[in-house]
């Protein structure tokens, strides 16, 4: 009853407010638009407007980039379903059937079931997140520590290796490419410089954003550059056709579990909504009869893998909120409009600004039911990006990616990182690897890493105290066997 | 030789030579901390390990089933790159050798103020004129090493955009760079280049110059920079 009102009173407080109100839908078309734009993503938004917040209350400026991070890790499905090109990362695995489906005209099917599941996924994991925040933040304290986390992040990547490249050994390449950027910078322990090669912008590290935008962006040009120089691009085919209500109850199973496996890795720091994405699509291929049909357009693809990105935002505000840990970018950016307002996320939040939590907890979860109704609306519009010939789309996208990788710390150099991971992901993409491999090893390395040496020192460097924490036991066992098992399929399984 | 191609052993040796590379560089950082006695070089040379790994475990795999995808995913996430390179015949030694001289050619921009302060000592003013010089000067090579190789025209001009980013300033070089892109994807009709200039320079310069106020790279050498800060100010 008291979440109930507590809910209400936050609701109250939203919309009595004018300039709550307006935030709100700033927020809510802000982050479905950057999110669909082609180059761009939530996270740029988020960079160029985080300066900004500080002349905001710090309700509004955190109320804001909740909302942004809702309605954006759906927008960046449109560009993913639409150009392959997804506007974050918890967005990549909806690009392997999505585009697919564009492919063969089903765009508007595929963008339709990206809307209901990115809202259902969305706004169950907001009701879930504000029954259970206390609860669920008192289990995590007490049973995940470093140990837990490390072997989380390691049986991730165990699984993520197995997706999204040509080859295994590909995909481990692809993530120790991302694993050996993230190395880049101080080391978290002693704060010593790693291959800064004497040059001081290193010394920081490489910043995430350019290497995504990079990576993501800049290289699908090069591919579609590429393809129009031999003359086998094919222009994406528009259709608008919303699957029905029978197609999307006939994939409830996806769904629910979905909804689980998303919220399951929101809630745990660090790990976020990729990850969910990851897990949620390749549980849906583990658990379907017709695996083959997957990454030729299956809708079930792009069901599982959003509804899951969406359930992991709810929960992703859990350890940040409880704890003070950022789960990604966003909600690490968010650390910083708190540092703004001269104020910690952590446990003392709940206590000294009850206001500012509701408030925050009712914005996401009306955002992330609005995504139904500007979802279908904003659709419409942006799927029309579609007619607009590449040769006209593509400089377009290569100068917001500049300008996106440039607002991030006003850096020329940041736009020359850019530019150079976007060569570097088209020869490696033509070559089999895999881009999101890349940018998930980049993301998961300084937690992997820093929760490593932290494991180790609680552990006394012994390693076999993995094994004497059950949750760490099992996650690195099934690392292990996921590795094992793909190996084996590799070598011994007709294909 | 199994289903092994001079492609796949190529493939294998540069990830060893790189991680060859990368191994040596981490004596600069092998140094102990007190509290960590796998000291800052531990995570790095484990990364590097488990990448020679994959690498030998990539090429015993070529070797036993030479281009095949492991299992359903794996051919999933094929999306005709790979083949688009194949038929350009973009897999070629001497198109990765030109591709390789265009990628140099903005590093060479970058670089030029310190390879002539090694014959002339350079003031601010002197390096200003040696940028002056350099840029029309490499905008020529890489317009004459570009016929026949568009696509690794089309990879090196963004790096020399962004190379001249910091010199000329965003606002004067990205109508060149537009015109650039669309004539690399084969637009030849002047009337859309011309439209598609205007349209994209007018939606990004309402949209963060005017309305976001974010600061775009103004340039440092006249007169770049006094026509960017012109146009600031005439928008904002």
């Amino acid at each position: 009853m008291d979440t109930f009102a507590n809910f209400l009173n936050g609701t109250i407080v939203l919309f009595s407010d004018p300039m709550g109100i307006l935030i709100f839908l700033g927020g809510v078309i802000g982050g479905m638009l950057f999110g669909a734009i082609p180059g761009v993503s939530m996270l740029t938004l988020a960079a160029i407007l985080l300066p900004f917040t500080a002349h905001l209350s710090a309700e509004h400026g955190i109320m804001l980039f909740s909302v942004i991070y809702c309605t954006g890790v759906y927008g960046g499905a449109i560009t993913a379903i639409l150009f392959n090109i997804p506007g974050a990362p918890e967005n990549a695995p909806t690009a392997f059937d999505g585009y697919a489906m564009t492919k063969n005209g089903q765009a508007g099917k595929a963008v339709g079931a990206a809307v209901m599941c990115s809202a259902i996924g969305g706004t169950v994991s907001a009701v879930v997140m504000m029954i259970a925040t206390a609860p669920i933040a008192n289990w995590a304290i007490s049973a995940f520590g470093p140990p837990e986390i490390f072997a989380l992040v390691f049986f991730g990547l165990a699984v993520a290796a197995t997706v999204g490249a040509k080859t295994l050994w590909k995909g481990w390449l692809s993530i120790l490419i991302g694993l050996m950027i993230a190395v880049v910078g101080m080391d978290p322990v002693g704060g010593i410089p790693r291959f800064d090669f004497g040059m001081p912008y290193l010394l920081a590290g490489i910043h995430f954003i350019p290497t995504i935008l990079g990576f993501f962006a800049v290289s699908e040009i090069f591919v579609q550059a590429e393809k129009k120089a031999t003359g086998s691009y094919t222009a994406p085919k528009l259709s608008v056709n919303f699957p029905s209500l029978a197609e999307l109850l006939a994939h409830k199973f996806a769904v629910i579990r979905s909804i689980f496996i998303g919220f399951f890795c929101g809630i745990l720091p660090g790990i976020g909504a990729t990850l969910a994405a990851f897990m949620g699509y390749n549980e849906a291929v583990r658990w379907s009869k017709d695996k083959k049909a997957f990454g030729k357009g299956k809708l079930e693809g792009v069901i599982s893998s959003e509804t899951a990105n969406n359930a992991a935002t709810g929960a992703a505000m859990i350890p940040l909120l409880a704890l003070g840990l950022p789960g990604g970018a966003l909600t690490a950016m968010m650390v910083g409009v708190f540092q703004m307002h001269d104020m910690e996320p952590g446990p003392l939040v709940f206590l000294n600004s009850p206001d500012l939590v509701w408030v925050v907890f009712a914005a996401m979860f009306f955002a992330n039911l609005s995504i139904l109704l500007v979802g279908f609306l904003e659709t419409k519009t942006i799927i029309n990006l579609l007619k607009i010939p590449f040769q006209f789309l593509a400089p377009l996208i290569l100068l917001l990616a500049t300008v996106g990788a440039y607002a991030v710390r006003g850096l020329v150099i940041d736009v020359v990182v850019m530019f150079i991971a976007g060569v570097a992901g088209f020869f490696l993409r033509r070559s089999g690897y895999s881009v999101a491999g890349i940018v998930l090893g980049l993301i998961l390395g300084k937690i992997g890493e820093q929760t490593f040496a932290q494991a180790m020192q609680m552990l006394h460097f012994e390693w076999t105290g993995f094994f004497g924490r059950p949750i760490a036991g099992v996650l690195i066992v099934a690392g292990f066997l996921t590795m094992a098992s793909s190996v084996y399929s590799a070598f011994f399984k007709k294909q | 030789m199994g289903k092994l191609r001079p492609g796949h052993i190529i493939e294998t040796a540069f990830w060893l030579v790189l991680a060859g590379f990368l191994y040596v560089e981490s004596f600069a950082f092998n140094k102990s901390i007190e509290i960590y006695k796998f000291g800052a070089a531990g995570w790095p040379r484990a990364l590097i390990l488990l990448m020679a790994i994959a690498a030998v475990g990539q090429l015993l795999y070529q070797y036993y089933a030479g281009d095949r995808a492991t299992g359903s995913l794996g051919a999933a996430t094929d999306d005709g790159s790979e083949e688009a390179a194949r038929a350009a015949g973009h897999s070629s030694l001497n198109w990765y050798a030109s591709t390789c001289w265009l990628l140099v050619i903005p590093f060479v921009y970058m670089r030029a103020p310190d390879l002539v302060g090694l014959v002339v000592p350079l003031d601010k003013a002197g390096i200003h004129l040696v940028k002056l010089i350099v840029a029309p000067l490499m905008l020529v090579l890489y317009l004459l090493s570009m016929r026949g190789n568009h696509v690794g025209g089309m990879l090196a001009l963004p790096i020399f955009f962004a190379a001249l980013l910091e010199d000329m300033g965003f606002y004067a070089m990205a109508p060149l760079f537009i015109i650039g892109v669309t004539l690399l994807m084969g637009e030849r009709r002047p009337q859309w280049i011309a439209l598609t200039i205007a349209l994209i320079m007018g939606v990004l310069l309402m949209m963060f110059v005017s309305i976001l106020y974010v600061g775009l790279p103004t340039g440092n050498l006249t007169p770049f920079y006094e026509f960017s800060n012109w146009l600031v100010t005439v928008l904002q």
